[in-house]
């Protein structure tokens, strides 16, 4: 039964459910510095990035030095496949939570405005969800699961395009309008998460049915703000 | 990892202490192999290979037919002795002891270093004597029920023939009789197994039960494995070394090592080109 293949396929999909409980935390952490202002423990998220960094590319070497030893094929060549795009996600979204904690650090004289901020909570507690969901479809096999992304995913999209609509209202002071701007960004990172998960519930459903396909056709929506 | 409907509190990002990379296994050298030539006759079979074999791991030999790699792991149980022209140059220490040294005894010698070849070769005896074989020939007749039962059950093969003990060997499948001459040098309690083509006469079934025991296998034994089949030491090999020929303007060839390193980067990035073209697919 392969047991050296199969060895280095658990350990492979182990470490992408390590490396998705690290982006957690990361975006725990981003959020949450945002909320509070708290610079240091911003820094600490972009220092954490070393840790997501470092076990993508352990990642990626171990699916590399697999492709050339074991030659999987079938379900074995789309789990490594599906992992491959997996990890690219994730390391990521772990960028997407240094950008706001950078973010966080450039606006933080400025007194924030509190239903944005709350906005943000909403919206990271929502990504979170969505990882846990993808990551946990991904290991289960669960096309419903994954599926499920896409619903998950438009209460994001809302929440961002509510934000826009906010900043806008901000008015006339200068450094309110700065802050503004840079929350735009902010709430565009979290919206982004959210798609990196939709991204990864496609790839379970590659992984579960052997057909790629997009869960929403981005070229072909009417949202405007949906990223292509 | 079950999806939650909250995030709870949110909790103060920690620095994770994630271990950092072991450092490299200290690795045992079993066998110490420097300059080592072998010539049969006239003609040099391997000129001046040198490596080291490491305790706990499987060691592959890889290269295109004639490149030596054979003729080298039959060096490592002085399997070469029983060529009358085969003459031996170089030194080749098996823990730390000269293996070619004087005094040395041969017979001794394969006790320690057990021996598959590329053809499943099993006396025309019972299965049971098949495997008492070597423990009955060094005098290990203590327990011998559980040494037979203990070496079929390490070979993978105790469940399939173990109501049937006394039947002749003959008349096992070809996969378990490979796996019942795999039995038979492990009775003896080995530290090293050489294998010569263990798998190169059986189907990829029992192909794949055979890399499954090297596989299990490897954490009580020192493995050198001789293959044909690159994809086979990919999947089986903690090492890799390439063997190749230098081919003389005398129309005569040698087999020379050409790259020896783990198995990831042999298949990976290679260092010499000639691995390179072989691994790929390219050679000649």
């Amino acid at each position: 039964m392969r047991i050296a293949l199969q060895e280095d396929l658990n350990r492979l999909q182990a470490d992408v459910q390590n490396e998705g409980e690290l982006v957690l935390r990361s975006l725990r952490g981003a959020v949450n510095a945002l909320r509070t202002r708290d610079l240091e423990l911003a820094d600490e998220v972009i220092a954490f990035d070393d840790e997501v960094d470092g076990l993508y590319f352990s990642i990626a070497e171990g699916i590399y030095t697999l492709l050339a030893r074991q030659t999987p094929v079938a379900i074995d060549l789309r789990v490594v496949l599906a992992t491959l795009h997996i990890n690219l996600h994730l390391e990521r979204m772990a960028d997407y939570c240094v950008t706001i904690s950078k973010l966080t650090k450039l606006v933080a004289g400025v007194e924030p405005d509190e239903d944005l901020v709350h906005g943000f909570d909403e919206m990271g507690t929502r990504a979170e969800e969505m990882i846990r969901v993808a990551l946990a479809s991904f290991e289960s096999r669960d096309l419903d699961g994954a599926t499920s992304l896409v619903d998950l995913d438009e209460f994001i999209d809302r929440a961002n395009r509510r934000v826009l609509k906010h900043v806008l209202e901000l008015g006339g002071d200068e450094d309110q309008r700065e802050w503004g701007l840079r929350m735009i960004i902010v709430s565009r990172c979290l919206e982004r998460i959210g798609d990196h998960a939709v991204d990864i519930g496609e790839q379970t459903a590659y992984l579960v049915t052997g057909e790629f396909r997009e869960f929403t056709d981005a070229t072909h929506d009417d949202t405007p703000d949906r990223p292509a | 990892m079950p999806a939650t409907d909250t995030v709870g509190p949110i909790a103060p990002i920690e620095i994770a202490q994630r271990e950092r990379q072991p450092s490299p296994i200290q690795r045992s050298v079993v066998f110490d192999v420097r300059d080592l030539s072998v010539h049969y006759g006239k003609s040099q079979a391997i000129k001046d290979v040198s490596l080291e074999i490491y305790g706990n791991m499987v060691t592959a030999l890889i290269g295109p037919s004639g490149c030596g790699k054979s003729t080298f792991i039959r060096c490592l149980n002085r399997m070469n002795d029983l060529i009358p022209e085969a003459r031996v140059e170089g030194e080749i220490l098996y823990h730390d002891q000269n293996l070619y040294g004087a005094g040395v005894d041969a017979v001794a010698v394969r006790r320690w270093i057990g021996m598959v070849f590329q053809k499943p070769n099993p006396f025309p005896k019972s299965i049971y004597d098949n495997v008492a074989w070597g423990p009955r020939v060094h005098g290990m007749r203590k327990g011998l029920d559980d040494r037979v039962e203990r070496a079929l059950r390490q070979a993978a093969l105790w469940d399939e023939v173990k109501n049937r003990l006394k039947r002749s060997a003959v008349a096992l499948s070809g996969g378990q009789q490979q796996r019942l001459c795999i039995a038979r040098a492990l009775a003896v309690e080995p530290d090293v197994l050489l294998l010569d083509e263990p798998a190169s006469a059986l189907d990829p079934i029992a192909t794949s039960a055979i890399e499954d025991l090297i596989h299990e296998l490897k954490s009580e034994y020192t493995i050198v494995i001789v293959t044909h089949n690159m994809q086979q030491a990919a999947r089986v090999a903690d090492m890799t070394a390439f063997f190749s020929l230098d081919v003389h303007d005398d129309g005569s060839r040698t087999g020379v090592l050409v790259e020896y390193d783990e198995t990831p980067k042999i298949f990976t990035q290679p260092a010499d080109s000639r691995t390179e073209g072989y691994v790929t697919g390219r050679f000649g």
